[in-house]
């Protein structure tokens, strides 16, 4: 009861803000006496729900709040659909449990109908492409005609994987810029190779380019590097290290002749041999040198000019160096783009997922940045925040098409579990089938209620219009929602099901609780972000 | 005169007979409709050829008499007409420029985009005097050739082909997106652009190896034509200017001229009468598809013939 009393509570919470009229939710600040914060969407509320003070209560309360950080970190949104699902599932699972129901059988059929209404939802998903299409998304997200006009651009042109920084502007309308080549986040030894003082930039033109992980503590590791570059007439040299010693650096600098060769020479990006060995792949497809590699036990000392790499220009400052116009050959960086995104599309690790997307990005020449203007800086603040918010769903829908929104998809997937629904025999098989067809309902039902309209007489006027029909909460008409422009991203609506489903499983099948003998002392949040901020006043002294 | 890279005439050929011809001993110019041609680089005493990669003319050359020509990493413009040159070198570090391209509004607009080999793309806004990269999203820097939209100045939309495929640009070339074009039927030679793209989002792409190419919906799909009958490099695509009602299609595939009546279906030798044994590389057809009219061929062994 005590867990059931838990997902209940931080449920209740968040459902209020389920559909375009949502209700604000209070929450009490821990730390000070300030206002209550106000808030509309589901995962900061769950983020804000720290502790309940019964221990059985808080166990339920944290299942929901974990399924809804993960749903929240995965998909971006989402998490008040998927709070109504799992708190409409589990209820009426238990139910069926205490009334005598074959746990481990229901179990089985729960997940076999969530199934195939995954697929289901599917087969129904429509891509997102083209930037007509883009930009009426995203005026959807962001209902700002402007904003939506340049977001639909971007992302046509630099799609899933590209990279945009959105800056504070000083103009009052918004622009858009696209910055060729690609930076990483390593600088110049030494600051003696930065020539353009003023700029505290180093430029090179038509560079050669030598790409290693090699640390040179002896200077006579660079020396047939420097002849070969001087005897093929390169006029300027980027030497790539792990690391340079005092005497390499010196070497270095003894040798850099503006007029004849000017040898810059920075680390090799990354902070750990995994990411110097991607950074290495990458840069040497793109400038079409070969790597020299410390594992392989690769050295300098038969280096020729076609070991070299290329780019039409490079430049370093203190920070970070940049390429721009690498001269790989194009075909092979292609290959090597798709072979990421493949990747990309198969991993299950968020970090993993995010930095194969910076790479892409990378690889795909450049960056776009938006620039938002305003009359104030609250406005500027609030547009930039809107278009945040709003390029994570369009990545996401982006990457994964998108589908009818207000709850219309799972509705429209109810025929077919219906039909499997006809074919079962067995009780536990039925039972989970209709709990499932019913909760199928639960998202559009909450938005009705949110909206103030009675649900079982829309739900009745939907299921009469047909398939793709679904409620507009804002006209309060039944319209046809991918035409009316209302949809949701299609792995927020799978994930949110099948992540509310697994989650209902996991809870049903909790028999004992053991609690940790509680501490006296202020609650310690549990998101490592908030532990290091908010500390226990007793260890502040 | 050797090799022939681009012929440009007059947008009042058929009254000036004007044009120009690109060749790698310089920057010719005719008065007289293709008959006689003369170094339009005279008056520059250049101490060796200039070799001229590319030239492209004014739209509104009868009242601005504006030209430019593309030599090495420098574009040279001439406002008379050709008398008088000024140059501007591109960029530093200096591209070989491959391609030149005008904006079918540059009266108002001044829009110029300059393909070279290795270097991606420059664009300039302001007729010539300035130039900036813009490679944002181009995969390929190695372009072979540009065509811009007739309706530009609404769609704002460029397309170029590059040694392993095909790029469009909706934003005055600001970003490109790489278009569903196979990249292994690269190198792509020629481009050409619906009059009606706009609407009808029709282009064709000649390539050194694999024939024609055409899309009907703006690079998304593309379908190859001819298969059978175009068997070499496709230096020259031209579009008749009432495509969208006839749609005729001239392209210049190896030393022959095929013409299409019926959107690239059938093919037809065009101009039974011309013989040469050398490689087309460039064609102009001032006054339209028609048997009757001029058509100037640019050879790869030099000279240029008018049939």
């Amino acid at each position: 009861m005590g867990i059931q009393k838990g997902i209940n509570k931080i449920v209740d919470a968040v459902k209020p803000t389920l559909g375009p009229l949502p209700k604000i939710v209070a929450i009490e600040r821990i730390l000070d006496e300030r206002m209550p914060e106000l808030l509309d969407d589901g995962g900061t509320i769950a983020k804000r729900i720290i502790q309940l003070k019964d221990p059985n209560e808080d166990v339920g309360a944290m299942i929901v709040r974990d399924f809804l950080l993960n749903l929240q970190d995965q998909v971006g949104d989402g998490t008040a659909i998927g709070a109504v699902l799992l708190q409409y599932l589990y209820n009426e699972s238990l139910k069926y449990i205490v009334s005598g129901g074959n746990v481990a059988r229901f179990k089985h059929y729960l997940k076999e109908g969530a199934e195939i209404v995954i697929d289901n939802l599917f087969n129904m998903i429509t891509p997102l492409e083209g930037q007509e299409k883009l930009t009426q998304v995203a005026k959807t997200l962001c209902g700002n005609e402007e904003l939506a006009r340049m977001l639909g651009e971007i992302f046509d042109i630099i799609g899933e994987y590209g990279r945009l920084e959105i800056r504070a502007g000083y103009k009052r309308s918004l622009d858009r810029e696209y910055i060729e080549g690609m930076y990483w986040e390593r600088g110049v030894v030494s600051r003696e190779m930065i020539s353009n003082k003023r700029a505290s930039k180093v430029v090179l033109n038509n560079p050669a380019i030598l790409i290693s992980d090699m640390e040179i503590h002896n200077p006579r590791m660079l020396i047939p590097v420097i002849e070969i570059a001087a005897k093929s007439k390169f006029r300027s040299l980027l030497i790539i290290g792990e690391e340079f010693s005092d005497s390499a650096i010196g070497l270095i600098l003894s040798n850099n002749n503006p007029k004849k060769l000017k040898i810059v020479a920075v680390k090799t990006p990354g902070w750990n041999p995994e990411e110097h060995a991607e950074a290495i792949e990458d840069l040497s497809i793109l400038t079409g040198g070969k790597p020299f590699i410390k594992a392989a036990g690769n050295s300098f000392d038969n280096i020729s000019a076609k070991d070299f790499g290329f780019a039409r220009q490079a430049w370093a400052d203190k920070y970070n160096f940049g390429i721009i116009g690498g001269k790989g050959d194009p075909k092979t960086i292609r290959k090597h783009i798709n072979k990421l995104r493949r990747t990309h599309e198969e991993t299950a690790d968020p970090v993993v997922y995010e930095k194969l997307r910076v790479r892409i990005g990378k690889l795909m020449g450049g960056t776009a940045v938006l620039w938002i203007g305003g009359d104030t800086e609250l406005e500027i603040n609030s547009i930039q925040e809107i278009a945040k918010k709003t390029s994570i769903i369009m990545r996401e829908a982006l990457r994964s098409g998108i589908l009818p929104g207000g709850g219309t998809a799972y509705l429209d997937c109810k025929s077919v579990l219906e039909r499997k629904l006809e074919d079962s025999s067995e009780t536990d098989q039925i039972a989970a089938y209709k709990i499932l067809l019913r909760g199928l309902e639960e998202p559009t039902r909450t938005i009705i209620r949110n909206a103030g309209y009675d649900d079982s007489e829309i739900i009745a006027q939907i299921k009469k219009a047909g398939k793709g029909y679904g409620f507009d909460a804002l006209s309060g008409k039944i319209v046809k929602m991918m035409e009316a422009g209302i949809w949701d991203t299609a792995s927020t609506l799978q994930s949110a099901f099948y992540g509310a489903v697994t989650t209902a499983i996991m809870a049903l099948t909790i028999d004992v609780i053991v609690h940790r003998k509680q501490e006296s002392g202020p609650v310690i949040p549990r998101t490592p972000g908030l532990k290091k901020r908010i500390k226990p006043k007793s260890k502040l002294g | 005169m050797e090799t022939v890279y681009s012929i440009v005439a007059s947008p009042n050929f058929k009254n000036d007979g004007i044009c120009f011809a690109a060749c790698q001993s310089g920057l010719y110019k005719s008065e007289d409709g293709g008959n006689r041609w003369y170094n339009a680089f005279d008056s520059l005493n250049p101490r060796k050829p200039l070799t001229t990669t590319s030239v492209a003319i004014s739209p509104a050359f009868e009242t601005d008499q504006t030209v430019f020509a593309a030599v090495g990493g420098a574009v040279l413009h001439s406002t008379d007409g050709g008398k008088k040159w000024e140059a501007t070198v591109i960029s530093s570090p200096v591209p070989y420029i491959s391609c030149l391209s005008i904006s079918p509004g540059f009266e108002i607009d001044g829009f110029l985009i300059a393909g070279t080999l290795e270097d991606g793309v420059f664009i300039s806004t302001d007729r010539g005097k300035h130039w900036k990269p813009c490679n944002f999203g181009l995969l390929d820097l190695n372009i072979l050739c540009i065509d811009i939209s007739s309706q530009f100045e609404k769609d704002e939309t460029i397309y170029i082909g590059t040694e392993s495929g095909i790029f469009i640009s909706k934003n005055a070339g600001k970003a490109w997106k790489e278009t569903n074009f196979p990249p292994e039927f690269g190198p792509i030679l020629s481009i050409s652009l619906s009059p009606n793209y706009r609407e009808d989002g029709t282009l064709f792409a000649g390539t050194e190896s694999y024939g024609l190419f055409k899309t009907y919906n703006k690079g998304n799909e593309w379908i190859r034509l001819g298969e059978n009958i175009i068997s070499e490099g496709i230096n020259s695509i031209i579009l008749s200017s009432t495509y969208f009602q006839k749609p005729e299609i001239l392209i210049a595939s190896g030393q022959k001229l095929l013409i299409s009546y019926d959107d690239g279906k059938t093919w037809l030798t065009f101009k039974n009468n011309l013989q040469t044994e050398d490689e087309i590389i460039c064609v102009a057809a001032p006054q339209g598809l028609s048997e009757r009219e001029p058509i100037l061929l640019g050879l790869s062994k030099g000279g240029i013939i008018k049939v």
